[in-house]
Formats: structure tokens, C-alpha cells, sequence
């Protein structure tokens, strides 16, 4: 029986352990074997949102980029650097979705920050901001 | 009793000296006179007291009936004059009532009159606001189904115009404008 860590201690252990070896895989098994041994795999999504905290906070920003088409590389570049200045990371990994439901523009998920330039997210705010 | 009378009236007169000689029988004269002065007794004694008091009494009773009479008559006169004043008094008020009445009920009308007139008024003000409302949440629900149809539109328009190449440009400008 695993000892019960809280999420933060999990969370930082795990993102120095991913930021100290090359090979993330055998630290995310590592990961995976404890949530399943402590049965507390339904927290996994709120601890992979803690790591990613913790990686921010080390200077390591994973960005969800949601467009509705593929981005070019120079667009990936261009906001890749974004992020960079915005965050002052000295690392941005880029994890890129495609949404067609958001017709157009792209939308941008840190870790505590969204930023939204979609065609959805303009229309939606045209209903909402001149709708009597 | 009768032959003694009858005796007594053929007596001859020339027994008498004056009284014969006049024809006048002085026995006849003196049983006349008795029998006058009898029936005067028997006059005074029975008849004439009853038929006074009846006289009298007859009288009274028609003196109490004059002045009942009388007294009636002047009651009748005097209720006469009161029942006329009364009757003046009564059409006075009688007048005095209906113009009254007549005021009031004019006043009354005037009342009612207003009192509809305003609530017309009201009617007609809260008609009007009820129609002022619904025409601006008509126009407030044009104005929100308009907004959905050019959000649709486009939406709709752009969905299907926008290219890869357009959109890495739409992006490509997003983010020069954030920076």
C-alpha cells in the first residue's frame, strides 16, 4: 500500500523528475503506477494541471494551441514566442488540436491563462455584447 | 157623580140675582173654577215639573250640542289652517327636497362623470404603456434575432470560405495585434 502524497508534493516531485532525465516516459509510468496503486487514478487530470503549474513556475510552459485549421510552422513560431514573452518561460512546448467549431483564429490554454482570438469567441461576444 | 153635575148645570137661574142675569150659573162658575184650579194643582204637581226638567234638559243637551258644535267647527277651522300651513310647510320642503336632490344628484353625475373620465384616462395611459412595452421588447427581440442571424451568417459564410492559408493569416495578424 502506497503512501498518500498530497497532489502538490506529487505534482512537484513529478516535474522535477521530467525536467532531470531525458526519457519522460518511464517518470509518467512511474506516475501512472502510483495513482493506480494509491486508486486514485480519478485525479489524474487534476494532477497532470498541477504539473504543468509546477513546470510553469520552473520556467517549462506547455501550450494547448486549438485552431480550426493546421498552423504553418511560422505560425507555430509566432506563437510559440507569444508564449514565451507572455509567460517568460524559457521553455514552451506546443501541443497543438484542431477544432473546426471555431471557425477560424486560434486559441491559446496555459496554465491559469486562455487567450481566445477564435471567429467563435468574436461571435459569441457580438450576441452577447449587443444583445438587449 | 154625573146626575149631581148634570143637576147642578139645568138648575134654574132665577134663584140668582146678577149672575142670572148675565146667564152665567155660579155653581157652574165655582165647580168650573174648582176643577180649573184642580187641574192647575194636578198640573203643577206632576206634569209640569217633568216636562220642564225634559224641557230643560232637551235644551242643555242642545246648547252642549251647539257648543260641541261650535267648538268643533272652530277645531275644524283652526286644523284647517294647520293642516294648510302644513301643507304650505310641507310643499316648501318638498321643493327644498327635490332641488336638493336635484343639486346632488347633478353633483353626483359631474362626480361620476370625472371619476369615468379618469378612469378612460387611465385605460387609455396603461393601454399605451402596455403597447410602448411590447413594442420595445419587439423591437429588443428584432433587435437580438437580427444579431443571432448575422452571427449565424457569418458563422455560416466564413465557415465555409475560410481557408487554411486565410486563416494562418488571420492568426498570423492576431497575434501582431497582441503583441
Amino acid at each position: 500500500m502506497a503512501i498518500r502524497l498530497s497532489r502538490r508534493k506529487i505534482a512537484s516531485y513529478i516535474a522535477s523528475r521530467l525536467l532531470s532525465v531525458k526519457d519522460d516516459t518511464a517518470v509518467l509510468q512511474e506516475l501512472a503506477g502510483y495513482l493506480i496503486d494509491s486508486k486514485r487514478t480519478n485525479e489524474l487530470e487534476l494532477i497532470v494541471r498541477d504539473i504543468e503549474y509546477e513546470l510553469q513556475n520552473r520556467g517549462v510552459v506547455l501550450a494547448r494551441v486549438t485552431s480550426a485549421t493546421d498552423l504553418t510552422k511560422a505560425t507555430e513560431e509566432a506563437v510559440a514566442k507569444l508564449v514565451q514573452d507572455h509567460s517568460g518561460a524559457s521553455k514552451v512546448y506546443l501541443q497543438q488540436f484542431i477544432d473546426t467549431d471555431l471557425i477560424g483564429g486560434l486559441r491559446v490554454d496555459l496554465p491559469g491563462h486562455r487567450l481566445d482570438a477564435t471567429v467563435a469567441r468574436r461571435l459569441a461576444t457580438l450576441r452577447a455584447n449587443y444583445k438587449k | 157623580m154625573v146626575p149631581i153635575i148634570s143637576n147642578f148645570a139645568t138648575s134654574t137661574p132665577d134663584q140668582g140675582g146678577l149672575f142670572a142675569a148675565l146667564g152665567i150659573d155660579w155653581k157652574m162658575l165655582i165647580l168650573q173654577i174648582v176643577a180649573f184650579l184642580l187641574l192647575v194643582w194636578l198640573m203643577g204637581k206632576f206634569v209640569y215639573p217633568w216636562l220642564m226638567k225634559s224641557v230643560d234638559e232637551r235644551q242643555a243637551g242642545i246648547e252642549a250640542a251647539i257648543k260641541a258644535a261650535n267648538e268643533a267647527k272652530a277645531t275644524a277651522l283652526h286644523t284647517e289652517a294647520q293642516v294648510e300651513k302644513l301643507l304650505a310647510k310641507a310643499r316648501l320642503d318638498a321643493s327644498d327636497i327635490v332641488a336638493t336632490a336635484k343639486l346632488e344628484s347633478a353633483a353626483a353625475l359631474t362626480a361620476s362623470e370625472e371619476k369615468a373620465r379618469k378612469r378612460s384616462d387611465q385605460i387609455i395611459a396603461d393601454a399605451q404603456a402596455e403597447i410602448n412595452k411590447e413594442v420595445i421588447a419587439a423591437k429588443s427581440a428584432l433587435h437580438n434575432e437580427t444579431i443571432d442571424l448575422i452571427a449565424l451568417a457569418t458563422e455560416k459564410v466564413v465557415g465555409k470560405t475560410i481557408s487554411a492559408k486565410l486563416d494562418n493569416e488571420l492568426i498570423t495578424d492576431t497575434l501582431k495585434a497582441i503583441k
